[in-house]
């Protein structure tokens, strides 16, 4: 079974552009799967007048730690297929998705844990700052 | 003589995002952070909450001994806030 990490080439997005799930979802879709777990974080206006958020990233090294993440939990559950992780960066509006993972494995149990386990440790240990 | 990358807070103090500096080959990371702060004072305000990235990996401001190449990246990194 080949694994395919999609991170390095889709990671950095232009901020212009918006990220789409449908274009995810197609990204690690395989026959071989019948799940697909997407993780979608929005910014949201948590009561205060918030029209945008900025991102600001250390590039080259989040892409290291992304893809040891996805190496390393590959290890843990082999029969996850594909994993791709976009994360907005430069200025996001309100309501637009900031970080979009999705992971496609054989049964949804995986692909849910994956999914979950990809964004607490991106959440932790990616050099990514709202501005 | 290493490259020294500012992110967030510490990119404000010190005014740069970016500089090459030059360093001894051997030295602690605390004492990579004091030599820093010489060079961008302001930085001392955020010294109990970063943490350096040293050729991409995480390394904490203590005693832990450095061996730095020619050109290898140093970062300074605030508390992340991603996601």
């Amino acid at each position: 079974v080949n694994s395919l990490i999609n991170v390095p080439e889709d990671f950095i997005k232009p901020r212009s552009e918006k990220l789409s799930v449908g274009e995810m979802s197609e990204l690690v879709v395989s026959p071989y799967c019948g799940a697909v777990s997407l993780f979608l974080d929005e910014n949201n206006f948590e009561g205060k007048k918030v029209i945008h958020l900025e991102y600001e990233v250390y590039t080259s090294m989040a892409e290291t730690k992304i893809k040891k993440i996805c190496r390393d939990f590959r290890q843990k559950l082999p029969s996850v297929k594909h994993i791709t992780v976009h994360h907005r960066l430069g200025v996001v509006p309100v309501t637009e998705a900031n970080v979009i993972i999705a992971v496609s494995s054989p049964h949804s149990a995986e692909s849910l844990e994956a999914v979950m386990y990809c964004i607490n440790t991106l959440k932790a240990s990616i050099p990514i700052w709202k501005k | 003589q290493v490259s020294v990358l500012y992110f967030a807070r510490s990119a404000e103090l010190a005014g740069i995002r970016c500089e090459t500096l030059s360093m001894p080959r051997q030295i602690t990371s605390l004492q990579l952070w004091e030599e820093i702060v010489k060079v961008h004072p302001r930085l001392a305000d955020i010294r109990d909450q970063v943490v350096f990235a040293v050729r991409q990996e995480y390394v904490l401001l203590g005693d832990q001994l450095l061996v730095l190449q020619p050109g290898d990246e140093v970062a300074i990194i605030p508390p992340i806030s991603g996601g």
